[in-house]
């Protein structure tokens, strides 16, 4: 809005200045006219009392030469008429700037002159010396006439002044008018172009907003494909449907931290290896979106192909360490074991992951042991197979660390989790693994995702052993 | 108990997590002139699983330098941390500064 302002208050500068200084000028003028005026009429006075003289004298030399009262007339009426012209002179002399001369009383003197030696010895019946009288009356209204000049030299000198300061009026309003038209356009032409200027950048900040609405918009048509994918492979790869055992419950849970972020990595699977056997693997993989579940995806298919292939969990975690290592994937925590059914046995190895918990019926819960590095982040990793014999009716509970880490405090996150597991088994809950979650989370804030997979051996060891009889 | 001059200390404090990995990475940047480094975690009182990673990154990245790297870690919340990560066997843990300093002085000698 600047350039329209700077314009308005050019113009309110502008029209006052050039008003002001049209009148400013026209005063100016107007005066030259009055005044040019006053001299025509002060001239017009002036050559009268010239023309009146000149009258008297042609009369008088007539009259002189012929003797014939004719030429006295035109004597006597400028005889008459000279006093009131030469009395009115100096007030129009006055009236245009030239008072107080003394040609004026010079003239009127010379006349006087002239008419006591030279008019009034002619026209007396008797002349003496005409010649010698006519000589002397041509030197005075020589006299006359040079006065006349003189004056009427002032009046055109003033004039001329006059003429001048017209002259110059006239040219500095044309100069205002000229100045003034110059700035209009200046400023006209200013405003267009910072008007074109303005147009530009606001077109050019239309355009930006447009790009950046669209990009946002393909941002989201994007973020809305990867999220529908990433939901579509968490919810495939999470809820992948538990066995169903005899021997055997299995109950499991997986809360993302937030609906946003609804793929976390996390997974959980339990398959059954044969009658008696089930092949569980449990991991988190770092970060969330896409890349995390194909990581995922991949890290869970190579530990249950690795495992349903054979060999001990150990031998499974470093074959998978392997294959992500070549495949630059991200790092990837895990737990990766088997449970027996009929022998009551759980066999696991750890790769970066928390302790599994073991509930035996009648005693503490405890933390299991464990080790070993991440996978998919160095070379000769070792990993350790944990045995351990338990008895029917044991719970066997393993977790993401979302679980245990809740409040930065792991020590405090053990005891709530080992309390949570406690309450969860004594309830009637089928899921158990819902159970923990919801004691664990029970007025805290999930900050994780939090996977959880529960395997519990039936209490009674006769159906387990009659159908491995069978 | 001499701390050998080419023992490059790294000490850290406070919770690390994601949103201090970045700073991590370049505090971890590899120091050419140090023959072993020590990083000192007892004043870390939480480390999340980016952070571990960073640390593993860290050590294979020394590791391929030649250079001898200790963890000191006097919180029982980060040695169950680290025991969870597994970082016993990439890393020489110590809950002993003289220890650790002694250990990395015969590395790098």
């Amino acid at each position: 809005m600047r350039p329209f302002f700077l314009t308005a208050v050019v113009l309110a500068l502008l029209v006052p200045t050039v008003v002001a200084g049209g009148l400013f000028e026209r005063h100016y003028i107007a005066q030259a006219f009055t005044v040019s005026e006053d001299l025509r009429v002060a001239r017009t006075t002036e050559f009268a009392a010239l023309r009146y003289q000149l009258d008297e004298e042609t009369g008088v030399r007539g009259f002189a030469a012929t003797r014939d009262p004719l030429f006295l007339g035109p004597y006597r009426d400028a005889r008459a008429n000279l006093p009131p012209t030469l009395d009115a002179l100096p007030l129009d002399l006055a009236k245009v700037g030239i008072g107080d001369t003394p040609l004026v009383a010079d003239l009127a003197a010379t006349n006087a002159t002239w008419v006591r030696t030279v008019a009034e010895p002619l026209l007396a019946p008797r002349s003496r010396d005409d010649a010698a009288i006519e000589r002397r009356g041509k030197n005075i209204v020589d006299r006359y006439r040079t006065d006349i000049a003189q004056l009427d030299s002032l009046l055109r000198d003033r004039q001329n002044q006059v003429d001048v300061e017209a002259q110059s009026a006239i040219n500095r309003i044309v100069v205002l008018m000229l100045a003034s038209a110059f700035l209009i356009v200046l400023v006209a032409v200013a405003s267009v172009l910072q008007q074109n200027r303005l147009g530009a950048r606001l077109e050019d900040q239309r355009l930006r907003a447009e790009a950046e609405e669209r990009r946002n918009l393909e941002l989201r048509a994007a973020f809305d494909v990867e999220k529908r994918i990433a939901d579509t492979l968490q919810d495939a790869f999470v809820q992948r449907p538990l066995p169903s055992h005899p021997m055997l419950t299995f109950s499991a849970t997986y809360v993302p931290a937030s609906e946003e972020a609804k793929v976390g990595g996390d997974w959980y699977d339990a398959v059954e290896i044969g009658e008696q056997r089930v092949l569980f693997t449990l991991g988190d993989v770092e970060g969330h979106g896409i890349e995390a579940a194909v990581t995922m995806n991949r890290a869970r298919q190579a530990l249950t192909t690795a495992a349903l292939t054979g060999g001990d969990p150990a031998a499974v975690l470093t074959r998978v360490n392997g294959e992500l290592l070549r495949s630059e994937a991200r790092m990837v925590t895990a737990v990766v074991g088997y449970a027996d059914a009929g022998s009551y046995e759980f066999a696991y190895a750890t790769a970066g992951h928390p302790p599994p918990i073991l509930l035996e019926p009648g005693r503490e819960p405890r933390m299991l042991a464990c080790g070993g590095l991440p996978l998919g982040v160095m070379e000769n990793a070792r990993y350790a197979v944990e045995r351990v014999q338990s008895v029917p009716g044991a719970l066997l509970v393993l977790y993401t660390d979302g679980a245990v880490e809740h409040s930065h405090d792991v020590v405090a996150g053990e005891d709530v989790l080992l309390g949570a597991v406690v309450t969860a088994s004594r309830s009637s809950e089928r899921d158990i693994a819902s159970r923990i979650h919801a004691n664990i989370f029970e007025g805290r804030q999930v900050g994780d995702d939090v996977a959880i997979l529960t395997i519990g051996f039936g209490r009674h060891p006769a159906a387990g052993a009659a159908k491995r009889i069978a | 108990m001499n701390p050998a001059p080419t023992i490059g200390v790294i000490a850290l404090s406070g919770e690390l997590d994601l949103a201090r990995r970045t700073e991590l990475q370049e505090v971890l940047r590899l120091r050419d002139v140090h023959a072993s480094i020590l990083v000192d975690l007892s004043a870390v009182t939480y480390a999340d699983s980016s952070i571990l990673a960073e640390l593993l990154r860290f050590r294979a990245d020394a590791a391929r330098r030649k250079v001898a790297v200790a963890l000191l870690i006097t919180t029982r919340q980060l040695s169950r941390l680290v025991q969870y990560a597994g970082l016993g066997d990439a890393f020489a843990i110590y809950d002993d500064r003289g220890a650790a300093l002694s250990y990395l002085s015969e590395a790098a000698g």
